[in-house]
């Protein structure tokens, strides 16, 4: 049976009225499709993940397993961070990733060198507080921009009322990065996207700037909408 | 610092103004010695011990040398960002200032072409040479980046005493001006006058006798003779070095855009102007011609002064020079400017972690370090663009 074969009879066997999407716990969604059979393993892309099962001896029978392609952003450098990876998807435009990467590198960059200015004029004993790690920096500004709640449209008789509502996780992700870039590209046409981008991190970070004041005005129309909650279920 | 100070005094004996630089500004940014650190700021005293290593330029050195051009601008964003003006002492450079300190200046000029691929490291080995030129007490005429003149020319008149040709006014004042900072220190010495007389209108003339700097001040202040006042100038040092009053380095970085087919300047007709056309060409030219004894000349050939696809596929001095450069410079000696070897790709990025440039921890492991060097190619440029994001 060719492989197409298989998927022709895979999608047949589905009721119709059932989604070809299943919402699981992890990260992506389950396809219950797809171009290879369900006996496909994930491919182990990191130097050190191979080391592993090289040692644990389970290498030997992913010898004889068949074992998906790896996605096109995966990459066995040290250098790789994830989040990175995710923001960078975001501020990729009309699908030009290496352009959103060169964005990032230069926002990296500038973060550095603000950083640097600052900790070369600082005293010796306040050094240590001051934080030069781009990465770090993402991280921490994403974090501190990731709002609690949520809310949502709720129609009770004939009246909307935004009723606030918990947060996925991924949601929570999409907002705070959603939040950086646009508040990013909020600027005047002279500075560069990288500057820009730089600066409202480099405030998120600190846990100030637009984008935390952005979640904290959120939580407090959450908390003041809180009579409101229980329109949820009802 | 003390005995810093006593080292520098014995060591450049007849040279008063280095006495005066080393008292006047301390080097109190010198940082201890390491695998990637030399405390030798003094290019005199540079060879192969150093080699790999990286030694601070003094910042008062920097202001006078290279205020009005001679780093490449990427690299003097980094040495903001780093707090001081580093470099790495390579083999290119010790070669030439080697074969400066040796060679028979009774004949005629030696000719040094530096080349090598794009982001090698040849402005910066100029640079180099340039601070040893400074200290061993040489005339320098240091032309920092030829394509600024012929691309991104600020302004362009008919010549007046030349038919068909064009002056660049403003371009031509600002590197009389810098001509005039690097070698503050020698033109203020009254023994380099000027040797012939030149009558730029019916009031204004410089006799013979008169200070050199007397010329370069009335081509800052008189904008309209700055272009003749160059060539005048070439001429002069020409004389002076050859009658042993002063020893020159002439450093040209681009020499072959020179011998481009054309600049970026039209004249009032919209016909391009060749670079042949330009004033100033001839004064550099001339400088290079072997006529003249008691000098060097340092050029390089770049890819860089072209643009686009007429850059061509060879580095080499030969296809850059192009026929006729070639034969004018011929006999020359060609250095050739490499990528980082192993050794210094390691001081390099030793260098990086230290002032904090490599955040990331995987800088310092030996997987890391590989990776950069797969994806640099152990090319410098590639190698700071690299490590810009980390």
């Amino acid at each position: 049976m060719t492989v197409l074969g298989v998927i022709r009879l895979s999608v047949l066997t589905v009721p119709r009225n059932v989604s070809l999407y299943r919402r699981g716990n992890e990260e992506f969604l389950h396809k219950t499709y797809s171009s290879y059979g369900p006996h496909y393993v994930k491919p182990h892309v990191t130097t050190e993940k191979r080391k592993e099962l090289i040692e644990s001896g389970e290498a030997e029978t992913l010898k004889l397993i068949p074992i998906k392609a790896a996605l096109n952003y995966e990459t066995c450098s040290v250098f790789h961070d994830e989040l990175t990876r995710k923001f960078t998807n975001h501020v990729m435009r009309c699908g030009k990733k290496a352009l959103a990467r060169e964005l990032i590198e230069k926002t990296f960059e500038k973060i550095k060198r603000i950083q640097l200015e600052k900790y070369h004029k600082t005293p010796e004993d306040q050094k240590e507080s001051i934080i030069k790690d781009p990465v770090k920096i993402l991280h921490d500004a994403i974090s501190n921009s990731k709002p609690l709640l949520e809310l949502t449209p709720v129609k009770r008789g004939g009246v909307r009322y935004q009723v606030p509502v918990p947060i996925t996780e991924n949601r929570s992700l999409f907002l705070a990065i959603k939040w950086l870039i646009t508040s990013a590209k909020d600027k005047d046409r002279k500075i560069h996207f990288p500057e820009k981008l730089a600066w409202e991190l480099l405030d998120a970070a600190a846990n100030q700037g637009r984008v935390v004041k952005r979640k904290v005005d959120l939580h407090r129309q959450c908390e003041a909408n809180k009579a409101f909650a229980h329109y949820r279920w009802s | 610092m003390l005995t810093r100070y006593k080292f520098l005094l014995t060591v450049t004996r007849n040279n008063y103004f280095l006495r005066q630089l080393s008292l006047e500004s301390p080097n109190v940014f010198a940082k201890p010695e390491s695998r990637c650190r030399t405390v030798e700021d003094n290019p005199l005293n540079h060879n192969l011990e150093h080699e790999g290593r990286f030694y601070v330029v003094p910042p008062a050195v920097c202001n006078q040398l290279f205020r009005f051009g001679g780093i490449p601008k990427g690299y003097e964003v980094q040495a903001k960002t780093f707090d001081e003006t580093c470099l790495m002492i390579r083999k290119p450079a010790l070669e030439v200032i080697n074969m400066m300190k040796v060679a028979d200046y009774s004949r005629p000029i030696v000719k040094y072409v530096l080349f090598g691929e794009r982001g090698a490291g040849k402005s910066l080995t100029l640079a180099h040479i340039l601070h040893y030129a400074l200290n061993s007490g040489h005339l320098i005429i240091h032309v920092p980046w030829v394509p600024d003149w012929m691309k991104k020319c600020k302004d362009h008149t008919r010549s007046e005493t030349r038919e068909g040709f064009r002056d660049t006014p403003l371009d031509s004042a600002a590197w009389l001006a810098h001509f005039k900072t690097q070698n503050q220190h020698l033109l203020s010495q009254t023994d380099l006058t000027v040797t012939s007389n030149y009558t730029w209108s019916k009031r204004e003339e410089t006799r013979s006798g008169s200070p050199l700097v007397e010329l370069v001040d009335l081509g800052i202040n008189r904008i309209k003779y700055a272009s003749n006042i160059i060539v005048a100038l070439a001429s002069e040092v020409k004389a002076l070095s050859s009658s042993g009053r002063c020893k020159t380095l002439v450093a040209i970085d681009g020499f072959n855009c020179f011998y481009n087919k054309r600049t970026m300047i039209k004249d009032e007709n919209w016909k391009i102007v060749p670079p042949f056309q330009l004033t100033v060409t001839e004064a550099f030219i001339n400088l290079v011609n072997y006529n003249w004894t008691n000098g060097s000349v340092v050029l390089t050939a770049d890819r860089l002064v072209w643009s686009g696809n007429e850059r061509g596929e060879s580095d080499l001095p030969l296809y850059q020079l192009g026929k006729e450069a070639f034969e004018l410079l011929d006999p020359f000696i060609p250095v050739h400017v490499p990528c980082y070897s192993e050794k210094e790709f390691h001081s390099c990025m030793d260098y990086y972690m230290e002032r904090s440039w490599i955040q990331n921890e995987n800088g310092n492991t030996e997987e890391g370090r590989s990776e950069l060097m797969y994806l640099s190619t152990m090319n410098p440029y590639q190698l700071m663009k690299i490590c810009g994001p980390l």
